[in-house]
């Protein structure tokens, strides 16, 4: 994408000023995304989106500045601004560029620019009859398709040259349905970092059964009982908690900031010991997957919890070189636009060896969460509360009643230390994270688990 | 580098007759100092530029982007948008507005402002940060302690006539706090948005952010009640999102708004008058015109608690029929999208009663400082919602014990008609401004 003499030029300017390291990240995206919405496919929007940014550091400090332009002036220029948030030192050394090769984690077998547009029209069509099809109290169905591509180079002082090409693909549902005065919804989305083949395995059709019969299904849900019960989660959604509840508390910046309620406790058991957790950047085309980080360093799968123990922090360069440790890959940023924050990529808890049918049967009560809204956490005192979308109580072992308003809150070390039971159907769920203003593309995965006691929000007292 | 002005015109020149096409240029000059245990945490700079085109042919809508782009590769653009628009489907009312005329707002950019030096933002940061661990033995660290400004400029044109352009500056301060006691850590939370550097106040805001940490120390869990609750402005700002997203047109239209059949309706206490108004400078959403050019204005969407209408884009207004207008609320995210429904200066109008005076009708209640998760916990279809909330009881006529790991639940009709006193207090935050509520009743989760 850009001349090695140039970058080596660019660096070297980065570095006048002194400072650890310097880094040069440039991306060019090109994008396709589709809307269908109230019936009619609304609008297709292409995108072409490029830049470089620059980002000088010294300890945990750093400057950084970047550019949509790619010319020589420009690249020099933002290279000049990082470097002045140093104070003024002795320049610094630009090693020899050496290009890094890693296992492809990424493979496409079809590019998405290989379909033409009027094909993921189509696609979006099938799901807008499909969502319909499920029932007439379905009302209103929106689809969404998006692909992208991003093509990045990332070269530091320290001899890295990084290439990748990193794909992605999502289809989305989302239907509202209706009967009388009562409005319910239901969303489905996956994704991957893939090409279309993955929609071979995530039909227009099935995406949109999912997020209709979710909706239609709330149509008869009574309000959410609130206080303290137990809970159990569907596959995917206990990963969701955990990302949420546990992996911001362990990234390393919150560390760092002594803002995290894990600080000091590795190797000490704060989960039950059924819980046994991993970060994993390196699954075949997860959401959350790449063969270099956004700081150009290799994939890898950190293990976070050896039943129950704390075993490790998530690591970018900066705070790894702080704590004297390496970077375990978890240097991620939105675009060229953002210097990178430390962030998960898939995080998971692994099988146990219950079955989803045992740990219903042994619930007398309680309330079955099978999917999630979206959550928050404050990392620094483990406080998490999550929207339930789809619910159900659990009487005398079995799943009846949907309940809708639900919330689940909680604190990260209890709830995970009430983990009583963990299937082994492991499941995942992607989403979208937002840290720092930036938002990265995540996978949470789990299979069935239950949680002995948690707070259940809800309005019927 | 052409202008964002010819770049625009550019665009709307390259129309090919029956096309109607739009083109939206935005450039930000943009630097973030945040500060950590006395130093710099980093400094960041950002410029960027790009063209968005919306073309319509036959009805159909087309939209296409780059970044910084060439007059040429505009037109590249106006190409692609063309080809995008004969893949999608017909829409009568997909149109573009023509043009009107525009009053300005000069105050909208403080060029003194703009020219503050960087090293200057950077001492206010390091400012910030040691005010925070400074102020209270119970707060030693920072989780945020950052100064940051924008420069901004937009452009518009079309083919409709359309040709508008301003300039804006922005700046803002955000701190976060961690106040410690024992194996205790709690956070405290503030921010403030505002035309320029020097109305950001951040020793005010750094109090704040203090205050808001060392209060909750001590916290517990509460038992599961209805009680009265006082929204401070922090948790009632977070519910008027839920409401902006039911009080869009296209909502209504589409079928997802919880309002949709309410006009005309006792909604809400007689106390609860809703504005949107993007021609006022008390929050940051003021604009002369909108996203498709459109002048701002001023909508009352409640009035003493009856629903009298939504906010409306161009193409909302048409599909509603009836005479509507656009009421100058097409709003862009960036050049990279085309425009949609959304708020300027939406605010909760202010009261009467004094907060202190909230607190004594409250008694036995609860004062929610902070709600979390409603973005997820709060359905604008439904209206239904359940949050996550932190706060502080009330006894006596004041605040007493802290309060952590509760929820609080009703539905947004519920909750507006429930409303039972509003305080003096309206606060501009972002582009949303609220004063403090009090709530006769509501759910309260905890053990």
């Amino acid at each position: 994408m850009l001349d090695r003499g140039l970058v080596e030029e660019v660096l070297a300017v980065a570095r006048t000023r002194g400072g650890a390291f310097a880094e040069v990240f440039v991306e060019e995206t090109t994008s396709t995304s589709i809307r269908l919405d109230d019936g009619k496919v609304e609008e297709l929007t292409t995108g072409l989106d490029r830049g470089a940014g620059v980002r000088v550091t010294q300890g945990t400090s750093y400057g950084y500045a970047f550019s949509n332009r790619l010319d020589r002036d420009a690249l020099l220029q933002a290279a000049d601004a990082a470097s002045a948030a140093l104070r003024a030192g002795e320049p610094g050394a630009v090693l020899d560029l050496r290009t890094l090769e890693g296992p492809l984690t990424n493979a496409v077998d079809r590019a998405a620019d290989s379909v033409p547009a009027a094909d993921k029209v189509a696609w979006l069509r099938e799901l807008d009859v499909a969502a319909r099809a499920v029932s007439p109290e379905v009302v209103q169905v929106v689809g969404v398709y998006g692909d992208s591509l991003q093509r990045r180079l990332i070269a530091t002082s320290d001899g890295r040259w990084v290439e990748e090409d990193r794909p992605r693909i999502r289809i989305v549902s989302q239907v509202v349905a209706k009967r009388g005065d009562t409005i319910q919804t239901g969303f489905h989305g996956p994704a991957a970092c893939a090409g279309v083949e993955f929609i071979d395995g995530h039909t227009p059709q099935a995406t949109a059964r999912t997020a209709a019969e979710r909706a239609v299904t709330m149509l008869d849900s009574v309000p959410a009982p609130a206080g303290e019960m137990t809970v159990v989660l569907a596959p995917g959604m206990g990963g969701v908690l955990f990302h949420e509840a546990v992996g911001h508390p362990l990234e390393a910046d919150a560390i760092d900031k002594e803002a995290s309620v894990y600080r000091g406790l590795i190797g000490t058991k704060c989960a039950s010991d059924l819980i046994n957790g991993v970060d994993d950047a390196t699954i075949a085309n997860g959401w959350g997957s790449f063969t270099f980080d956004d700081e150009g360093t290799p994939a890898q799968r950190t293990v976070l919890f050896t039943d129950g123990v704390l075993q490790g922090f998530l690591y970018d360069r900066l705070r790894a070189e702080k704590d004297g440790v390496e970077s375990t890959g978890n240097g991620r940023r939105q675009s060229y636009a953002s210097p990178p924050v430390v962030r998960m990529t898939n995080t998971n808890i692994l099988n146990g060896t219950s079955t989803p049918q045992q740990i219903l049967a042994d619930t007398p009560s309680g309330v079955y969460v099978t999917a999630l809204g979206g959550g928050q956490v404050n990392p620094a005192t483990g406080d998490f509360v999550f929207g339930v979308s789809e619910g159900y109580m659990i009487e005398n072992g079995e799943a009846t009643t949907p309940v809708r308003g639900a919330n689940l809150i909680g604190r990260a070390i209890e709830v995970m230390s009430a983990v009583d039971a963990v299937a082994d159907d492991f499941g995942t769920w992607e989403g979208v994270c937002g840290k720092d203003g930036q938002n990265a593309p995540v996978g949470s995965g789990s299979p069935t688990l239950r949680i002995s006691k948690i707070t259940v929000g809800g309005t019927s007292a | 580098m052409p202008d964002l002005g010819e770049l625009v015109r550019a665009a709307a020149g390259a129309a090919e007759a029956d096309e109607a096409v739009e083109a939206y240029a935005q450039e930000s000059r943009q630097t973030e100092a945040s500060a950590l245990r006395g130093e710099v945490e980093g400094l960041e700079f950002a410029e960027s530029r790009g063209v968005g085109v919306r073309l319509i042919r036959d009805g159909r809508l087309g939209y296409a982007y780059a970044a910084d782009p060439s007059v040429e590769e505009v037109k590249v653009a106006v190409a692609r948008a063309r080809e995008n628009a004969a893949l999608t489907e017909p829409d009568e009312f997909n149109l573009l507005p023509s043009a009107e005329p525009i009053t300005a707002i000069p105050a909208l950019f403080r060029e003194d402002s703009a020219e503050v030096a960087t090293g200057d933002k950077v001492q206010m940061a390091l400012d910030l940060e040691r005010r925070l661990v400074t102020s209270d033995p119970r707060v030693t660290k920072v989780d945020l302690a950052q100064v940051g400004d924008a420069v901004s400029r937009v452009a518009i044109a079309s083919t409709a006539g359309v040709d508008a352009e301003y300039a804006r500056t922005d700046a803002w301060v955000v701190a976060v706090t961690l106040a410690v006691e024992g194996d205790e850590t709690q956070t405290g939370f503030s921010y403030r948005i505002a035309r320029a550097l020097d109305e950001l106040g951040p020793e005010s805001i750094a109090d704040e952010a203090i205050e808001r940490a060392v209060r909750m120390l001590g916290a517990t869990k509460p038992a599961t009640a209805k009680v009265p609750v006082v929204l401070d402005q922090f948790a009632a700002e977070e519910f008027l999102g839920v409401l902006a997203s039911a009080l869009n047109a296209e909502n209504v239209l589409k079928g997802r708004s919880l309002f949709a059949d309410m006009v005309g309706g006792e909604v809400g206490s007689e106390l609860f008058t809703l504005v949107d108004d993007g021609t006022i400078l008390d929050g940051p959403g003021a604009a002369p015109f909108d996203g498709e050019g459109v002048p701002s204005g001023r909508t009352e969407l409640f009035t003493a608690g009856t629903l009298n209408g939504f906010l409306h884009d161009t193409y909302t207004a048409a599909r509603m029929g009836g005479g509507q207008r656009s009421t100058g609320n097409a709003k862009r995210g960036s050049y990279k999208g085309s425009p949609g429904v959304g708020t300027s200066n939406f605010y909760l109008d202010n009261g009467s009663t004094s907060f202190d005076e909230l607190l004594r009708q409250a008694e036995g209640g609860v004062l929610i400082a902070d709600v979390s998760g409603v973005h997820s916990g709060a359905n604008p279809i439904s209206g239904e919602f359940s949050v996550g909330a932190t706060g502080l009881r009330i006894e006596g006529g004041a605040l007493g014990e802290p309060l952590r790991e509760m929820t609080i639940a009703s539905t947004l009709p519920q909750m507006l008609a429930g409303i039972t006193g509003l305080g003096d207090d309206l606060r501009f935050f972002s582009s949303v401004g609220t004063p403090s509520v009090l709530i006769g009743e509501m759910t309260l989760a905890g053990v």
